[in-house]
C-alpha cells in the first residue's frame, strides 16, 4: 500500500499550492510497471478517489449524445443574414456555437454581409452584436441606411427611436494587430463568466472584420509564432461560440495560388478550424453576388446560391429638427 | 527458488492455442466504413489527409455503426450496439450531422425490411401502417443509440491529458448504467494543438526534479495514458490527423521516423517530396502499439467512393 499512499500525500500537498496542472499531472503520470500495478492504482479507492475530482475540475464535462442534441435544440439558433439567399444556402442563417468564415476577393460583399447582419441581429432582439473591426469597414452612416429600409413603413419618431436602439445594441471595437485581438477575446470571455449571473442582454453574434488582415502579418516564414498565434485566436473563438452560444463570423480573402488561381488566405492550418466556409463572389459591376460553401458541417460542398445587394444611398436624418 | 526450471521454459500454451485465443477474444471486425481493412480493439488507426477530405466523416459512420444494435425489434441492423468515447480536440463536431446519419441509417434499414416484406408478400402497393409504426419506434432507438455516444471537448493538452486519465473511471460508470462496454476511442485531430505544444519551451518548473513541459514530453505522456487505458480496457482507437504540407525539417524529421514504423507499401505512397508532415508525437509513439494503420490522402478518395454507396449523402 506504499504506492497508494504516496499519490495520496503529494495530492493534498498540490491541492494546498497554486493548482497548477502541470506539476501534479506529471507526479500522477509515473507509468505503472506492471499490469497488476496498474489495476491496483486505478482500482485503490483511496488513492484514485482522492485525485479523481481534481482531475474532473481540469477538463470539460463528459456529455452524451442525448445532452448534445438537447444543448443544440435549445440554445443554439440561427441567425439570420438578411440575404435570402445566404440564409436558404445555411439552412436558416448562421448558426450559434459555430465559427463561420466568409472568403472572397475584395469588393466581394463580404463586408455588406457583416454589416447587413449586425443590423439586423441588432433589430430583431436576437441580442447584442459585437463587431471587431480591422480595416475601418465598420460604418454607422450604413448601418442607419439598413435600418432605414427595414424601417421603412413607420413614421419619423419610431424610426429614430429604432435607430437609436439597434446603434446602442451594436458595439464596435478596433484592432490593428492580432495582440490587441486576443486581449479583446479574453476581457470578452471574463466578462461574459460575469455575466452569466446577472441577466443583462448577452451578446449572440460576434463579427471580426478581415481577421486575415492581422494574421497574415505574422505568418509566413519558418516561425511557428504566427501560426501559434492563429490556432490559439481560434480555440478561442470556438470556445466562446460553444459555451456562450454566440455566433462568430470572420472574414477572410484570398491570395494567388498555383496556376494563377486565387485560393483563400491563411493557408493550410486554417483550414481546420472554422465550421463553415463560404467563397463570395461579385461579378464587376453587379449587384448580384455568389455564394458557395467550400465546408459545412452538415450540408455537402459545392452548393451555390445568389443574393443581390441593395446599395441604394439614403438620405440620413440627423436627428434634429423632423 | 524451489520452482522447477523446466517447467519455466515450458510455457504456459502454445503458439496455436494462443492464436486461436486472441481471435475468438479480440475478433476481427470489418465495419463500415472501413471494411475494407481489419481491424482488431486494441489496434491504433491514424487516419490522415489533406483538410477538406473526409476525415471526420469517417469517424462518424464508423460511430453510427457502433452505436446501432444488431437488431431492434425485428429488424436487422448490423451494429454492435457498444458505446463510443469522442474525444473533440478539433472542437468542430456537430450533433446534427451524427443524428442526420444516424437516422438515415435507422429510415434505410425501416425500408429495406418493408421491401423484403412487401416482396414476400407479392404486393406492389405499400400501406402507410409500417410507416407509422416506425415512427413510433424511431424516437426510442435513437435516443438509446445516441445515449451510447460519449463525447468531450478539449481545448488544450492539458485538459486532454486529464480526459484521458478520467476516461477510465467514467467508461466504467456508463458500463454499468447501460450494460455495454466501450468500443471505440475516436479523437479528432490528434494534432490540434501541435503549434501550441511546439511553443513550449523546455523549461523546467519549479526545479529540476519534475517533467519538463515540452513538445516532446506531452506527446510521450499522451502515449502513455493511451496505451495505460488499452491494457485495462482493450478498445479500437482511431485518430484523425490533418496533414500541413509545409516545408522544413519537419518533413526530414517526419520521413526518419517513418522507416520505424511503416510497412513498405504506405512508405511509398508517404516520401513524395512535397510533404512535410507536422507529426512529432508520432516519433515517440513506442513499439508496444500492435499495429498502426496509415490511411493518407489517396486512399481517402478511395473510401469516399465506398461511402458515397453505403449511405446516401
Amino acid at each position: 500500500m506504499a504506492e497508494s499512499n504516496e499519490p495520496q500525500a503529494k495530492a493534498t500537498a498540490s491541492v494546498s499550492s497554486s493548482g497548477n496542472p502541470t506539476s501534479s499531472l506529471s507526479r500522477v503520470s509515473k507509468c505503472p510497471e506492471t499490469l497488476e500495478e496498474g489495476k491496483r492504482s486505478f482500482s485503490d479507492d483511496a488513492g484514485f478517489a482522492r485525485v479523481q475530482p481534481m482531475i474532473e475540475d481540469w477538463h470539460q464535462p463528459w456529455l452524451n449524445g442525448v445532452e448534445l442534441l438537447e444543448d443544440s435544440n435549445h440554445n443554439k439558433h440561427f441567425l439570420p443574414t438578411g440575404y435570402e439567399g445566404i440564409d436558404v444556402l445555411l439552412g436558416g442563417g448562421l448558426c450559434e456555437g459555430q465559427l463561420t468564415e466568409m472568403v472572397g476577393p475584395s469588393s466581394s460583399g463580404k463586408t455588406q454581409v457583416c454589416l447587413y447582419s449586425a443590423a439586423l441581429v441588432a433589430d430583431k432582439h436576437f441580442g447584442v452584436v459585437m463587431f471587431v473591426d480591422t480595416c475601418n469597414s465598420f460604418s454607422p452612416k450604413r448601418i442607419a441606411c439598413i435600418v432605414d429600409q427595414l424601417s421603412s413603413s413607420f413614421s419619423g419618431e419610431a424610426k429614430e427611436r429604432r435607430l437609436k436602439r439597434v446603434m446602442s445594441n451594436i458595439f464596435c471595437h478596433s484592432v490593428f494587430d492580432i495582440f490587441a485581438l486576443l486581449d479583446v477575446l479574453h476581457q470578452l470571455e471574463f466578462k461574459l463568466k460575469q455575466q452569466v449571473k446577472s441577466g443583462d442582454t448577452k451578446i449572440c453574434l460576434l463579427i471580426i472584420d478581415s481577421i486575415s488582415s492581422l494574421l497574415t502579418p505574422v505568418l509566413g516564414g519558418k516561425g511557428s509564432e504566427g501560426r501559434l498565434l492563429m490556432v490559439s485566436a481560434g480555440i478561442i473563438l470556438k470556445k466562446l461560440a460553444n459555451e456562450y452560444n454566440i455566433s462568430v463570423l470572420v472574414t477572410n480573402h484570398m491570395v494567388g495560388g498555383e496556376g494563377g488561381i486565387l485560393k483563400p488566405a491563411l493557408g493550410e492550418s486554417w483550414k481546420s478550424i472554422p465550421h463553415v466556409r463560404l467563397q463570395l463572389t461579385r461579378d464587376q459591376g453587379s449587384n448580384i453576388c455568389n455564394v458557395s460553401i467550400l465546408k459545412h458541417t452538415f450540408m455537402a460542398t459545392g452548393r451555390t446560391a445568389k443574393f443581390v445587394i441593395h446599395s441604394r444611398s439614403c438620405s440620413v436624418q440627423d436627428g434634429r429638427g423632423r | 527458488m524451489e520452482e522447477n526450471p523446466r517447467g519455466w521454459i515450458h510455457g504456459d500454451e502454445t503458439a496455436k492455442a494462443m492464436l486461436s485465443r486472441i481471435l475468438t477474444e479480440r475478433p476481427f471486425l470489418f465495419l463500415p466504413p472501413l471494411h475494407r481493412v481489419p481491424l482488431r480493439v486494441g489496434n491504433v488507426v491514424e487516419i490522415a489527409g489533406p483538410s477538406p477530405s473526409a476525415k471526420s466523416q469517417i469517424l462518424l459512420h464508423a460511430a453510427v455503426n457502433c452505436i446501432l444494435p444488431e437488431e431492434w425489434k425485428g429488424i436487422r441492423f448490423g451494429g454492435l450496439g457498444r458505446m463510443v468515447m469522442y474525444f473533440d480536440l478539433d472542437c468542430r463536431f456537430d450533433v446534427l450531422r451524427l443524428s442526420q446519419i444516424l437516422k438515415h441509417r435507422i429510415m434505410e434499414a425501416y425500408r429495406s425490411t418493408n421491401n423484403t416484406y412487401w416482396k414476400e408478400k407479392g404486393e406492389h402497393q405499400k400501406n402507410d401502417a409500417p410507416t407509422t409504426h416506425m415512427y413510433l419506434c424511431d424516437d426510442e432507438l435513437f435516443l438509446d443509440c445516441m445515449r451510447r455516444f460519449l463525447y468531450i471537448r478539449c481545448y488544450n493538452s492539458f485538459e486532454f491529458l486529464a480526459a484521458l486519465k478520467a476516461m477510465h473511471s467514467h467508461s466504467q460508470r456508463e458500463s454499468e448504467a447501460l450494460g455495454v462496454s466501450v468500443h471505440f476511442l475516436m479523437i479528432d485531430s490528434i494534432g490540434a494543438f501541435y503549434w501550441m505544444d511546439r511553443a513550449c519551451q523546455p523549461m523546467p518548473i519549479g526545479g529540476s526534479k519534475r517533467k519538463n513541459v515540452s513538445l516532446q514530453s506531452l506527446a510521450e505522456a499522451v502515449v502513455q495514458e493511451i496505451c495505460k487505458l488499452l491494457q485495462m480496457q482493450p478498445v479500437l482507437v482511431l485518430a484523425t490527423k490533418a496533414t500541413i504540407f509545409g516545408a522544413g525539417t519537419s518533413g526530414n524529421d517526419a520521413q526518419r521516423a517513418f522507416g520505424k514504423w511503416c510497412s513498405e507499401g504506405k512508405m511509398d505512397s508517404r516520401t513524395s517530396s512535397r510533404e512535410g508532415e507536422k507529426l512529432m508525437y508520432r516519433e515517440y509513439m513506442p513499439s508496444s502499439w500492435q499495429m498502426k494503420l496509415y490511411l493518407v490522402g489517396n486512399m481517402e478518395h478511395f473510401l469516399r467512393m465506398h461511402l458515397n454507396g453505403c449511405s446516401l449523402h
